[in-house]
Order: C-alpha cells, then structure tokens, then sequence
C-alpha cells in the first residue's frame, strides 16, 4: 500500500510534497495515486515512438509540472530533462532517457498498485 | 470600505484553470483555505464560467500550455471584454520566457511551478486582490457632498455584496416630486438642504436594513437593502424629509425592484427602479411601484418599432389595407368609397397591431412619414384599379396634426396625385376631431385651403372628444365620422339613438355627410339608417381588407357600374 514511507525509499522528496499539501499525508498520497490516471505519460511515450516532438513537448511539459508538484525526484529529474531537449526540438535518440523514464514510473506504479 | 461588507468580505471566489488534475486539486486545496474555487480544464470552460459568474469572480489563476485553448488565447479573448478584463489573472508557470508575453497580455503577477509554499501563494494571491480592487477605486469619489456614495462605489459595493451572499435584495431607486420647483421657489440652498435631510433620512433608514445607499445626481438616490417586509418603512424616510426640510406635503417616489437578481448587472438593475420610480410620476395617489416586467418589455418593444420604423419604410413592410364605406341611404347598401389604414408586417415580429405603433409614431411625430408613404401607396392602389377596370371609387387617408405643420403638405399631396395620373377627388383626407380642437388657426387655415384645393375633408373620431356642433359651420368639414362609440349602443340605448339622429339632421341642415364607424351588427346599421347616417362602415359589412382581396369590390363595381 502506497505510504509516505515507500515514497521516501522511492527517493521522493516527501517534506517538499507534504508542504504543498498543509501536511495532509492523506490528500498527498491521494494526489500522487492520481498520476495513474495522468494522460501525459502514455502521451509522452507514444509521442516520441511517432517521432512528433511537438506533442512530446507538450506531455513532456505537462508530467514535469505533475511530478515537481509531488516532488517526485526519481521520475521527476529524467523529465525536466527531456522537457528541456524537447523544448528545443533537439534531434536525438531520447531511447536510454525514455528508459529512464519508463523505469522511474513503474516503480512508483508498482507502489501505487502493491 | 464599508462595515457590513468587511464583516462578509472573507470569502471571494477564484477560478483555477489548470488542464492538469493534480496540480489543480493541489492548487485548489492551498487556497481553499481562504476562497471558494471554481475550476476549469483549459481556456474554453473557463470562458463559459466566466460568462455566467463573471460578477462574483474575484481572480483567475492560469496556466498556460492547456489543450483545447491555451493561456494566452484566453488572455487575448478576456482582454476583448470590458467586463471580463477588469478581473485580474495570475498566470502559473515554469518558465520564465512566458512571463513577459503574459504582462503583455494584461497578467497581473505569475505564481512559479512547482508551487512555492502555500502561505506565500495564498498572501500572493490576497496582495493581487486587494491591490486590483484598490486599483479599481482609486481616483474616484467614494462619498459625495450628501454624505452617501457615490454612482461608481455603490456599483461597486453592490456587486462585492452580491458576491459575498445570495440573500435577497431590494434595490430601490428614490426622488423628491417637483423637486425643480423646491429649487425654483424656495431656492437653490433649500434644495441643496433637501437633498442632504433625504441622504439623512435614508442612511437612518438602513441603520435598520442594511445595505448601500448612493446619491446618482440631482434628486436621484438609491437603496440596496435586505428585502423589506414591510414597505411603510418606506413611508417613515418621506415623512422624515417633510418634517426635516420644513417643506410641507414634500413627497418622495419609491421604484422597488424586488429579489433583485444577481445575474443581472448593476446598472441594467437600477434602470429597472428609475424605470418603476418613473411610473409614478403624474401619480399623485400612490408613490410606491414595482418593477413590472411587462411595462418594461412594452418600453423595449416601442423603442425597438421606433428603431425599425425606416427600414420597414424601405422595405416596404407598412401595408394599406382598405375598409369599404357604404351608402345606406337607398333600399340596398353599396360601396361608394374606402377608407386607407396601416398595418405593419414586421419582418421579424409578424403582424403588429396599429394601435400598437401609431400612437407611438404621433408621439414622437414619426407618422408623418408613414402618412406619406400610405398615401403614396394609396394612390399607387388607386391608379392600379384604374388602369386594370377603368374605374375607382374615392379612398381617405388621414392625415395627423403633425402633417398640417407641414407648409408644403399640399404641395406633396398634389405632386403624388399628378404623378399617379389620378384626380384631387380620387382621395380624400381625414382629419381627427381633435385637431379641429387645438384653435390653431395656421392649421384650420391649411386644412381649408386642402379644401379649396378640391379634397373632401372628413372630420375623424366626431364625439370621441368635447366636440361641439357649431364647428360643423365654423370649421372646413365635407364629412362627419361619427366616433364608434355611438354605433355601439345605439340600438339598445334610445338617447344615444337620439343624440346620433340630432347630429345627422344638424349636419344634413349644414350639407355636410356623415358616416358612422364601427357597425358591427344588423341592428346597429338598422338603427344608423334609421336616423338618417349617410355612410356606414364595420365589421358588420368588411373588415378592413388588403389590397388583393379589396379589389373584388372594384371588379364588382366594373361589372355593374363601370
């Protein structure tokens, strides 16, 4: 079950997160459960298999604003990342950074849905 | 600002639009604690709620990159609105490039991405407030010389009071009577005294009520109060005035209007208590009204046939529709002439009654055109029927008093005839008995010299006034219209039969015709014949036809007169 605990092993920055929210673990938690449902992964991934570095921009931008607001620092740093070569449109293979991504996610995923 | 609205003024509202679920929830919760919130997805929902709730909106918080419409073009379409730009935007953001092109769409401040902490935001977001609303009076009078606020404030106040709550209001607009005349015979400081007792006495009156009182100007005050219970409340504030201002019987008018609706704006309300107020002005019974809404749609409507009067005219949307006039003087009853009567197929309204619009156009002397363009369209009818059967039969126009003011009425008159090939005798002029009344002598001049000229002269509405027999000699008159207040019970009421049979004897001694309108039934043309009337015209006979359909009478005529 996700905890402000599993969050902190996850590499959250938890204090951060928790202050945006007056210090409701509840709502917290609530708000970081939420990201699955957030389009802006799927969009990212499928965004950057079609080569469309506009849309990728854009989802990219949108989980950036997500994940710093939960401060979510594992999935949240690879993001700014690849928010900031998509900015410019920067031609690259953005595989290994995707990974990165993808794996940073699936972790918090899993601790969403343990 | 104000006590009462400093006691309520906690909770303004704010719209977040975030596309973004959990940074708009996050957003939401952190303000929330001071706010009500209302959130929108991207720019487009945001616009719908603004045009709903614009007047209870006291900031908008804005992100940018939104799908299906950004930050900016919503910025761009706010800034089109006069209402919608005066509510500020803080725009949220990550990136510092689009703070500059957000000040330059009107961005008041900008609140970063990630949130910074939720103090500072909700301080932020307080300052942004109370300096937009600051920034909103400043410059402006808040109070004037009566003590009571002025126009801007109380628009202001009002709209701060109806954000705050939905409690029902009365919004009241209130004058002195013959307030001019205090100015006049007791002079101006007297009136100025007035003026201040009346302020007195209403901000006595809410100390009560509760709510805003305004001086607009001259004798126009206002009140937004709780809704009154009781509107002899109301009553307490004139006699306060007459006592005060030493001025005795000074009266004051009160236009409530009631549950006064928050989606309404402010000024559009207090037109509707001036408008209400304004009905008791020639009332010296009552000096209490309430809005009615149907008395003020009939206002709107008559302002609108008013606009629409020159383009109907262009379009040729007036219609002569035509009345047959019969002489019953022989066994059987004929057509012998008509009469000419307006009627108006709006293109929008359909069928507009002309008791609906010619009252209106004499008033504001607009008629006149629309006399001219009947008799243009009559003589256009009669020419038709001359040159399609070879014959007519005479047809009357009337003619309002605004016309006879006209020196070159008969000169217009003459030139429409000529250019139609007819002749004077084709069309005759009805003249409404009261005009016969005003002792103009310019105009009774004009109306004999139409005579001279050769027009039949019918006097319109005979009875309707105080007409007196002994025009009949003295003024220009070929026809008697007798009003149709005399058919309508001149087979049940033996005097009125009697009074008819007097007039067409006097006026038959004179030489002069008479017709009697409104005949509406068997009887009432029997007992018209039996005193002797000339020319009947009714219902009971025609109603008055459109062109198309009149023209079988002039058939007829062709096939046994012509």
């Amino acid at each position: 079950m996700l905890s402000i605990e599993n969050l902190k092993e996850y590499g959250a920055d938890v204090e951060e997160g928790l202050t945006r929210c007056y210090n409701n673990e509840e709502f917290y938690l609530k708000l970081v459960a939420m990201i699955l449902d957030e389009p802006s992964f799927g969009a990212l991934k499928k965004a950057i298999e079609d080569n469309d570095l506009t849309a990728a921009f854009e989802a990219a931008h949108g989980l950036k604003g997500v994940t710093a607001n939960l401060a979510l620092s594992p999935l949240r740093d690879p993001v700014i990342e690849i928010t900031e070569l998509l900015r410019s449109r920067t031609e690259m293979d953005y595989g290994p950074l995707m990974t990165r991504i993808d794996e940073a996610y699936k972790r918090l995923e899993e601790l969403i849905r343990e | 600002m104000l006590k009462e609205l400093n006691e309520s003024a906690r909770k303004r509202r704010i719209l977040v639009v975030e596309d973004e679920a959990i940074n708009r929830l996050m957003l939401g919760n952190i303000i929330s604690k001071n706010y009500d919130v209302v959130y929108a997805c991207n720019g487009q929902e945001a616009l719908g709620i603004l045009n709903e709730e614009k007047d209870t909106l006291s900031l908008i918080l804005l992100d940018l990159l939104m799908p299906v419409m950004d930050g900016f073009t919503f910025m761009g379409e706010i800034r089109k609105d006069e209402q919608l730009k005066k509510i500020p935007v803080v725009v949220l953001t990550s990136e510092e490039d689009a703070e500059v092109d957000s000040i330059r769409l009107g961005a008041m401040d900008f609140i970063r991405k990630p949130y910074n902490n939720p103090e500072v935001i909700l301080a932020r977001v307080e300052r942004i407030i109370e300096l937009f609303e600051d920034r909103q009076l400043i410059n402006r009078v808040e109070y004037d010389e009566t003590g009571l606020l002025t126009r801007d404030f109380f628009i202001e106040y009002v709209q701060q009071m109806d954000s705050i709550d939905k409690e029902d209001r009365d919004l009241i607009a209130v004058n002195i009577g013959r307030f001019s005349l205090i100015n006049e015979i007791y002079g101006r400081k007297q009136g100025d005294k007035i003026l201040r007792i009346t302020a007195d006495a209403l901000k006595d009156f809410l100390a009560e009520h509760q709510g805003l009182a305004c001086h607009l100007d001259a004798d126009q005050f206002f009140l937004y109060c709780r809704k009154l219970e009781n509107t002899d409340d109301l009553l307490k504030i004139e006699n306060d005035v007459s006592v005060n201002g030493e001025i005795p019987n000074t009266r004051l008018r009160f236009g409530i209007l009631r549950d006064s609706s928050k989606e309404t704006e402010t000024e559009k309300r207090m037109n509707s208590a001036v408008f209400a107020c304004n009905t008791l002005r020639n009332n010296f019974s009552k000096n209490i009204a309430f809005y009615d809404q149907k008395l003020h749609d009939d206002e709107i409507m008559a302002d609108r046939l008013l606009g629409d009067m020159d383009r109907a005219l262009a379009e040729r949307e007036f219609k002569v529709y035509l009345q047959p006039k019969f002489d019953i003087r022989g066994d059987k009853p004929h057509i012998v002439a008509a009469e000419a009567l307006a009627r108006w197929k709006h293109g929008k309204l359909g069928m507009i009654s002309p008791g609906q619009f010619i009252p209106l156009f004499e008033k504001n002397g607009l008629v006149r055109k629309l006399d001219y363009c009947i008799f243009e369209e009559t003589a256009r009818i009669i020419r038709e029927w001359k040159e399609k059967y070879g014959c007519a039969i005479p047809v009357s126009v009337n003619i309002s008093r605004v016309d006879l003011y006209d020196k070159s009425l008969k000169e217009k008159l003459l030139e429409i005839i000529a250019r139609n090939g007819l002749e004077i005798k084709d069309i005759n002029l009805e003249v409404t008995e009261s005009v016969y009344m005003d002792d103009d002598d310019d105009i009774i001049k004009r109306i004999a010299d139409l005579r001279d000229t050769g027009f039949d002269i019918e006097m319109d509405d005979f009875g309707a006034g105080f007409s007196s027999l002994n025009m009949l000699y003295s003024m220009p008159i070929d026809a008697l219209k007798l009003d149709m207040k005399f058919a309508r019970t001149i087979d049940t009421d033996r005097k009125q039969y009697y009074v008819v049979k007097c007039i067409v004897d006097f006026a038959g001694y004179l030489g002069v015709k008479t017709i009697c309108e409104g005949v509406e039934n068997k009887e009432q043309y029997e007992a018209m014949k039996q005193a002797g009337c000339d020319l009947v015209q009714g219902y009971y006979f025609s109603k008055p036809l459109p062109e198309e359909e009149f023209e079988t009478y002039i058939k007829e005529l062709k096939e046994g007169l012509c």
